[in-house]
């Protein structure tokens, strides 16, 4: 039983990244129907950048401080953000209207870009984060079970940063105006929506929520190189289609449902099956709800 | 009388050294016999990777090597007669490997060391044997190669089963240890080398707890739970250094406590730098010895000639073993008084027993070519991240065959 507990934890947290990296699969979806192959990539550009920054941080100004953390944080936002608005701009929007296979395959080349850049440019070795920064120990519950400070920080931040969005998109003008453009991007620009910009600030949000999960990945699990993205979005990307793509509460739900299952499998199977099993749960989940657990019935628009 | 160096300074013999320039120059190799005054040479070849991503390897053997021979010169030669090493480099590469063993056989050689690298010595070793010659490799630690029943072909080095006999013997018999879980990550060395070591805990009586790691993940908080749950005295991962940090700063951020114990293939600075030093320490690593870590009276005469040599001591056990690997075919044709590859291995296989090794006693090799016992090592990684060595004194005896 404390085994289990533990094991739930484990996967909680574990879901909440793949929460967090399926969002950005989920809203791309959403405005455009298209999958961005290049957001794992992005995502791992935020731990890179995390980590370049933060030991820049420490070296300069704040000694071995959480401080450190929220300049950085802000850092990474914004230039994995930007660096999302820069591929859609440049690879994505001369191909809107050339069918649904180019931009996908313009997707997959920037993917590669970003992973061959990524190694040249920081070596293929595996780079570590400062140890430390986070503050050690936890709360134990029952028994031998141990919740970490670090686990409740990043799982409430991802769960935060998920219900913000959420909130966002439902009751706020522009987050309207982005549910329009999901729906039909002519009937946006009639109703006088600038379905580019709306475009554009998607492409801001999903990767810099990457970004700050490629970070969190980075602090809570130690190292990482640069095939980060592929391992991750991949488990990511499936995530958003297990709850639903294109629904933003379905990649939180299908995080957290495929970081647990995962975790169960591992734990309780072996590693080396983990991804079987979650892979046979994720298509018995499809061929009974074809849209994913929280899908929308997509064939209506169609 | 058969040492070149005694007659250097008569004139007739800087005629000969001029003319044997030019021989040199002309020719290469073969001309060095003309130095000795009388005899006819004893020829050791030896194949190793003297350019090419293994250099640093391939030259400190040849540096190693050519040490005993001239100690072995100076001091009235082999059977009477002058050793003459002859050194061809086969860059690691296997078709290399074989251009290099039909040069070597062509200069006549009676036996041959190495190669680095078990692809190249597989290589030459098949030509080799066509040959019948006598053949040790240093280094080259592939199980497959003393499986092909080539009767002349023997190791100094040890296969990876030796490891995991020091690595089980040590948990139980040093640490204490009754629960014990191997983690390996599927790979072939590392598999293997969890494979040896729960056939040899189970010879101790002991089943350990086998878990699987897959490394491309980055989150092993579901396997380290699971061995939180079976509450073990000590495990033991048998695979590379970058998983092997993950899993000791990850057990920490669970709160497992256990005894880790990690392979030769987690021998690396940056194992701490992952983990972070306050989980690394204390953590076992289970490999060869530094060169400096040799306890032993011939080890200790080699570093200091060596270095007397070249100026710095050798800086991997690999280039000791080499000197180990002239020492056995040198101490092989002392006693059995001839060049003869077959009696020669013959010797080796059957009578050749407790020969005082730099690397350690050679116990003796069994009837595949593979040298019997282990000299593996623990160390430790104390406060500051250094390796020490545990218990030296206990590590340090050879292991007996158990079979």
């Amino acid at each position: 039983m404390e085994l289990f507990v533990q094991q739930l934890i484990n996967g909680l947290t574990i879901g909440a990244f793949y929460a967090l990296v399926a969002l950005g699969y989920t809203m791309v979806y959403g405005v455009l129907k298209m999958i961005n192959f290049a957001h794992g990539d992005l995502f791992m550009w935020g731990a890179y950048l995390g980590w370049v920054s933060l030991n820049f941080a420490l070296a300069a100004f704040l000694q071995n401080s959480v401080f450190a953390i929220a300049p950085v944080v802000l850092f990474v936002l914004f230039t994995v953000g930007v660096m999302g608005v820069i591929i859609e701009r440049v690879a994505y929007r001369p191909l809107r209207s050339a069918g649904r296979l180019a931009p996908i395959i313009s997707a997959l080349g920037v993917a590669f870009i970003l992973e061959s850049v990524a190694r040249n440019a920081f070596g293929a070795s595996y780079k570590v984060y400062p140890p430390q920064l986070l503050p050690a120990g936890g709360i134990g519950l029952v028994g031998d079970v141990r919740l970490n400070y670090v686990q409740i920080a990043l799982f409430f931040a991802s769960v935060m940063l998920m219900a913000g969005l959420y909130l966002f998109v439902q009751f706020t003008r522009v987050g309207t105006a982005m549910r329009a453009v999901s729906l039909d991007h002519d009937t946006s620009r009639l109703m006088g929506i600038d379905v580019n910009r709306i475009i554009a600030l998607v492409f801001l949000i999903g990767p810099a929520l990457g970004g700050i999960a490629g970070m969190m990945v980075g602090l809570y699990y130690g190292s990482f190189d640069f095939t980060l993205g592929w391992t991750f979005g991949l488990k990511a990307f499936i995530a958003a289609i297990l709850g639903g793509i294109g629904n933003i509460p379905g990649a939180m739900i299908g995080g957290f449902v495929l970081g647990i299952v995962e975790t169960l499998g591992a734990g309780y199977v072996s590693p080396q099956w983990k991804d079987v099993i979650a892979y046979v749960i994720l298509i018995f989940i499809l061929i009974v709800r074809p849209t994913g657990l929280l899908g929308e019935r997509v064939a209506e628009k169609l | 009388m058969f040492s070149g160096k005694k007659h250097l300074t008569t004139s007739w013999q800087i005629v000969r050294m001029a003319a044997l320039l030019a021989v040199v120059i002309s020719l290469t190799g073969t001309a060095a016999w003309a130095a000795q005054p009388a005899g006819e040479p004893i020829k050791i070849g030896l194949q190793a990777p003297l350019t090419g991503d293994y250099a640093y390897e391939g030259k400190g053997f040849e540096q190693s090597i050519k040490l005993l021979v001239d100690q072995t010169n100076e001091t009235g030669g082999l059977l009477g007669r002058p050793v003459e090493l002859i050194v061809e480099d086969d860059k690691g590469d296997p078709k290399e490997a074989s251009l290099v063993a039909d040069r070597l056989i062509t200069a006549g050689v009676v036996a041959v060391i190495g190669g680095y690298n078990s692809t190249a010595t597989e290589a030459s070793s098949e030509i080799f044997n066509e040959a019948g010659l006598l053949q040790v490799t240093p280094s080259s630690t592939a199980t497959r190669l003393t499986t092909k029943g080539y009767e002349r072909f023997f190791r100094t080095c040890f296969l990876d089963d030796r490891q995991a006999l020091f690595a089980a013997t040590f948990m139980v018999e040093t640490l204490g240890a009754k629960k014990i879980g191997l983690v390996h990550d599927n790979s072939t060395y590392a598999k293997g080398l969890a494979d040896w070591t729960e056939k040899y805990l189970k010879d101790l009586g002991i089943e350990p707890t086998i878990f699987v790691i897959n490394p491309d993940d980055q989150d092993f908080t579901p396997v380290l739970t699971a061995i939180k749950g079976a509450k073990l005295d000590a495990v033991y991962f048998t695979g590379y250094h970058a998983q092997g940090g993950l899993l000791l700063k990850q057990a920490g951020d669970i709160g497992l406590q256990v005894q880790w114990l990690m392979g030769n293939a987690s021998n690396n600075p940056e194992l701490i730098t992952i983990a972070g030093l306050d989980r690394a320490k204390g953590t076992i690593v289970t490999t060869e010895p530094l060169p400096g870590d040799l306890p032993y009276p011939e080890a200790q005469k080699f570093i200091e000639d060596f270095t007397a040599a070249y100026g710095s001591p050798p800086a991997s056990v690999w280039w000791v073993m080499a000197a180990d690997a002239y020492a056995v075919i040198r101490h092989a044709i002392e006693t059995v008084g001839s060049t003869d590859s077959e009696a020669l291995a013959k010797y080796l296989h059957t009578e050749f027993k407790d020969f005082p090794g730099i690397t350690g006693p050679i116990l003796g090799f069994d009837e595949k070519g593979d040298r019997l016992g282990t000299i593996h090592k623990a160390y430790v990684i104390d406060d500051q991240g250094n390796f020490v060595v545990y218990g030296a004194e206990k590590a340090a005896e050879p292991t007996a065959e158990k079979q």
